[in-house]
């Protein structure tokens, strides 16, 4: 059976041979198609010496607020690149002279590449350069110009945190994407990243015939060309006349404001201050303005909206309150005593208000931000549960806004205090720091707003983002991103509504009346954070209306001193700004000033250090 | 004294002449880092020829009793290159004993041809049922998925090449290979709906005139539906890089970074030596370097260029004769064994050739596959060398005179 006849193999050698014959005739058409019935043509073409693969560079998307106005906009700028094959010395030469840089520049460029493949010179050439090279052609074989694009923001845009710029790709991000060349532009900072891929679009190729001189003579074979795909254009979630008028509120202040629509998520203003122009950075960065932004000392290329870290100060005294009271520790009708300080062991430490506000009921306290009362009530809840909570209302991790480099604060444990500071590293002062708000905690101001935006929502908390959708020009189609939304549960309706009726009073006749507008109620909490840099940092958090919030924000002027009076006007302007379209009168005098006097050039905390931190909290 | 099969023995030398020559040309204007190029193939075709040599003295009733041994080792060499491998410039990869730089997945299709042979030539074994068939793809399947984890997806579609011829002629009957041929070609049409429709509606046709039992006809049409709605579904479900990945394979032309540029270089090299050829070491292109790969996968291009159609036709030819005479010589030896591992090494052959081949004139996916005899590169001489050998061996042994 298994030894195929003589017959059957006999059938099968044909099929066999037939087979073999059939695909071989179809490769000698193959050959006779391009060598006899085609050679002219390609003999030609070997002639004029070769093909070039040029590269067509994509239009890079827009970035447009909600209403479709413009803010940053692609321009085209000629560069030049070199063919490193078909270069000499005399042209090496002759081209270092025209756009004026050293010829050992270019050679250091072009060292080891024997390739048909450009390569970068130099960019954003002056249009007298441009005409002296055209001019010139002739005398320069294997120098070519190209045009590419170039950022251009329109008058009156700046917020760089939220734009980032482009530059030129380094080595590691090369390696990591193949698809991108050395001097290509990518996104390296801010939605410009983030979104990098989308708004870069697809690289197209074409195939030029060229002379021995370099000259273009034209499409060799339309069908193996690719066009380029433009980028896609990127709307944003916000009003950039609402952002420009929030900016405008921290021109002569450092810190930031975070105002997020509670209902999806939406950032709707997101101010960091103080910036930087990004004009400085779109195109070819030269050294000096770049140095100079690094070394600044108030830290402008920094976004404070997600990448600073503060302590909350008073803020955080909500968190606190939701855990005693979800637990069952206390009930509202809970009371302590207040007489200006606390002593707790040998340490005494003070209340805000050194006269003391005596008996205090839990309402009352977070009201007047009483601190002896969150002494007390810290120590009650222990650090087990306090570090619970706060990891639940999402601290210590990032908001996963669509901005790269978001900073994760710190909720500090038990187990971090032993890691840092040794066995002993634990003491009841470090709790009741860490109730009002103090101690190592450390918040960003994108995580404030997104609590805010948690209460305002009573466990709602929808992923921020600043991107509304994609448009792809080609198809006519917008891309929007899904809304991700995390409902936090294990909190009654109770404690919801009485935490928010507690930051309606903070408004309504506390600590945070200045942050109320009439006609809409406000909720809010102000915070007043100690910190090691000097002057308090003012904080105030706040949604409205109070019955169906449409904003919750978070506002923090570093080293401003009291929240109640720096920051709390500052949320009130925005949202009457952003309820009404315009500031209404008062009145009532406010005393409304800043204490410019103490403001020093002080850093905020750094990212970086808090990430040692927590990486020795890891080992 | 038996007979020496002097036409194989001399078509191989003759390609691996032309192989040298070519070589020499290809790298004589090259830069000096690539001057060896010349001398290592010869000294490869010395050590190739040896082993041809070799190979075909060797008793035939040894090979036959270390084939499964031979295989195993194979796989083993396989498996470990996916952890100590180097990885090449294609994505073939390497193991690298003191100076010998090996590629295992030359060796392995020779050890597989080898095993499935010798497994379908054992008495019982009935491929048309479908232990011996199952078996019998698994032992392709298990190098085949090796290799194309590495990932050289080229050198792996190798492997399931095999998979017809080798059955076919170990007596496969015609309506089986029709129902493995035919989801396949269910799987590329079923992206459009009449190009489905119509294949469909034939092969219920060709069902319906085979005179099988009903349930294996509902059987084998349901099977074909099932893939064609499974495909496009399965597709969507691909990541879009991987779709990408799948589109330049097939399609390279389309990859804007560089398997475009390798063809038109190619084409016009090979277009512009016209019938006659611009002669040895006058090719233009060649020797300013337009050519990609030139020495290795597009070595047909030098060619083409410097000895034009006519030449060109001429180691086709040559190859084609050499195929054919294989065919013959499976055709008449005697032992089930020994004919299926002719038909596995012709096959192999055959693809490498086709495809190489094809790929410089446009007509095939850029894959990286050598062209047999005339390509750069020792362990793919060596190892096509030793499969002449083998043939030598058994046309020594078991013609019919």
């Amino acid at each position: 059976m298994n030894e195929l006849s003589r017959q059957q193999r006999k059938a099968r050698r044909l099929v066999f041979n037939i087979s073999v014959v059939f695909v071989f005739v179809i490769l000698y058409i193959g050959f006779f198609r391009i060598q006899v019935a085609g050679g002219e043509k390609y003999y030609e073409i070997s002639l004029d010496n070769s093909v070039r693969q040029l590269v067509q560079y994509p239009v890079r998307g827009t970035i447009r607020d909600i209403n479709g106005q413009i803010l940053v906009d692609d321009r085209p700028s000629f560069f030049v690149a070199v063919i490193p094959r078909q270069l000499t010395y005399k042209t090496i030469d002759t081209l270092a002279r025209i756009i004026s840089v050293d010829p050992e520049l270019i050679r250091e460029k072009i060292r080891g590449r024997r390739t048909y493949r450009p390569v970068y010179i130099k960019k954003d050439l002056k249009y007298a350069v441009i005409a002296e090279l055209e001019e010139r052609r002739l005398d320069l074989p294997g120098v070519l110009v190209e045009v590419e694009s170039k950022r251009f923001y329109p008058e009156g845009v700046y917020s760089p945190h939220i734009f980032g710029y482009i530059g030129e790709v380094d080595k590691s991000e090369a390696e990591k994407n193949s698809d991108i060349e050395a001097g290509e532009l990518i996104g390296k900072k801010g939605l410009e990243k983030k979104y990098d891929t989308s708004l870069r679009g697809t690289k197209g190729v074409y195939f030029v015939r060229v002379d021995a001189e370099g000259r273009d003579l034209g499409i060799i074979n339309p069908d193996r060309n690719i066009e380029a795909i433009s980028g896609m254009d990127l709307y944003l979630t916000l009003d950039y006349s609402f952002q420009q008028f929030a900016e405008s509120l921290m021109v002569d202040k450092r810190g930031a404001i975070v105002a997020l629509d509670p209902r999806n998520g939406r950032v709707i203003a997101f101010v960091s201050k103080p910036d930087y122009d990004p004009r400085l950075l779109s195109g070819k960065i030269s050294k000096e303005v770049w140095s100079k932004l690094q070394s600044d000392t108030t830290h402008p290329l920094y976004s404070r909206g997600i990448q600073s870290v503060y302590p909350p100060g008073s803020t955080y005294k909500l968190v606190a309150v939701i855990a005693a009271l979800q637990e069952g520790i206390i009930t509202p009708k809970w009371t302590a005593y207040c007489p200006g300080y606390f002593k707790l062991g040998r340490k005494t430490i003070h209340c805000w208000n050194a006269k003391g506000h005596g008996n205090i009921q839990l309402r009352e306290a977070i009201i007047k931000s009483c601190n002896v009362f969150f002494y007390q009530l810290g120590l009650k809840i222990g650090i087990e549960t306090w570090a619970k909570y706060s990891m639940m209302f999402l601290f210590g991790q990032p908001t996963g806004i669509d901005l790269p480099n978001e900073s994760r604060g710190l909720v500090p444990t038990y187990d971090y205090y032993i890691k840092k500071y040794g066995p002993n590293g634990w003491t009841r002062g470090n709790l009741a720091n860490l109730a009002i708000g103090q101690g190592e905690l450390l918040t960003t101001p994108l995580q404030m707003a997104q609590f805010a935006m948690f209460i305002a929502n009573k466990g709602v908390v929808h992923r921020p983002h600043l991107a509304h959708y994609l448009y792809n020009k080609d198809t006519q189609k917008r891309l929007f991103f899904p809304t991700e939304t995390n409902y936090i549960q294990g909190i009654s309706d109770d404690v919801y509504d009485f935490i928010r009726e507690g930051m309606k009073q903070v408004v309504a006749k506390g600590t945070g009346w200045l942050g109320s507008i009439p006609g809409i109620e406000v909720a809010g909490k102000t915070g007043t954070a100690q910190n090691p840099h000097g002057e308090d940092h003012a904080w105030f958090i706040a949604f409205a209306p109070y019955d169906d919030p449409v904003i919750a924000l978070a506002v923090i002027v570093e080293n401003g001193g009291g929240g109640g009076v720096v920051a709390a006007p500052i949320a009130r302007k925005c949202m009457e700004k952003f309820f009404y379209d315009r500031l209404l009168p008062r009145t009532y005098a406010i005393k409304d000033t800043i204490r410019l006097d103490s403001l020093e050039n002080l850093p905020p905390i750094d990212i970086e250090e808090v990430d040692r931190l927590r990486i020795g909290r890891s080992e | 004294m038996p007979k020496y099969d002097y036409i194989t023995l001399g078509l191989t030398l003759v390609l691996i002449t032309i192989g040298c020559f070519t070589i020499f040309s290809a790298t004589s204007s090259a830069t000096s880092e690539e001057n060896g190029f010349f001398a290592r193939q010869l000294m490869w075709c010395i050590l190739g020829v040896l082993v041809m040599i070799g190979v075909s003295l060797i008793s035939l009733k040894l090979i036959n009793r270390l084939v499964y041994w031979f295989y195993v080792f194979t796989l083993f060499l396989l498996f470990l290159v996916l952890f100590v491998g180097k990885v090449g410039q294609g994505a073939e990869r390497w193991l690298i004993v003191g100076p010998v730089h090996v590629q295992p997945s030359e060796l392995a299709k020779l050890a597989t041809i080898l095993a499935v042979s010798k497994y379908l030539s054992d008495k019982y074994a009935d491929v048309n049922k479908f232990k011996y068939f199952a078996i019998a793809v698994g032992l392709i399947l298990l190098p085949f998925i090796l290799i194309a984890r590495q990932p050289d997806l080229g050198t792996a579609l190798i492997f399931l090449a095999l998979i017809i011829p080798l059955l076919y002629w170990a007596g496969l009957n015609w309506f089986h290979i029709f129902t493995i041929l035919t989801p396949l070609l269910i799987m590329i049409l079923s992206f459009n709906f009449w190009a489905f429709m119509i294949l469909m509606i034939s092969i219920a046709l060709v069902l319906a005139y085979s005179r099988r039992k009903p349930i294996v006809l509902v059987a084998v049409f349901l099977l074909n539906i099932g893939v064609g709605i499974a495909t496009p579904y399965l597709w969507d479900q691909l990541r879009p890089y991987q779709q990408q990945r799948i589109l330049t394979f097939v399609n390279p032309e389309k990859d804007p970074k560089g398997a475009g540029y390798q063809i038109i270089q190619s084409q016009v090299a090979i277009g512009s030596g016209g019938i006659w050829g611009k002669g040895y070491l006058q090719g233009s292109q060649t020797h300013l370097r337009f050519l990609p790969a030139q020495h290795t996968d597009f070595i047909f291009s030098v060619i083409g260029e410097e000895f034009g159609f006519i030449g060109a036709s001429l180691i086709l030819l040559v190859f084609l004769l050499l195929i054919l005479r294989f065919i013959h010589i499976a055709a008449v030896i005697r032992g089930q064994f020994e004919s299926l591992t002719i038909i596995g090494i012709l096959t192999v052959i055959f693809f490498h050739t086709v495809i190489n081949i094809g790929m410089t004139i446009g007509m095939a996916p850029v894959t990286g596959l050598p062209l047999p005899f005339l390509s750069y590169g020792g362990s793919s001489l060596v190892v096509n060398m030793m499969m002449v050998g083998v043939v030598l061996n058994i046309s020594r042994n078991k013609f019919i005179h």
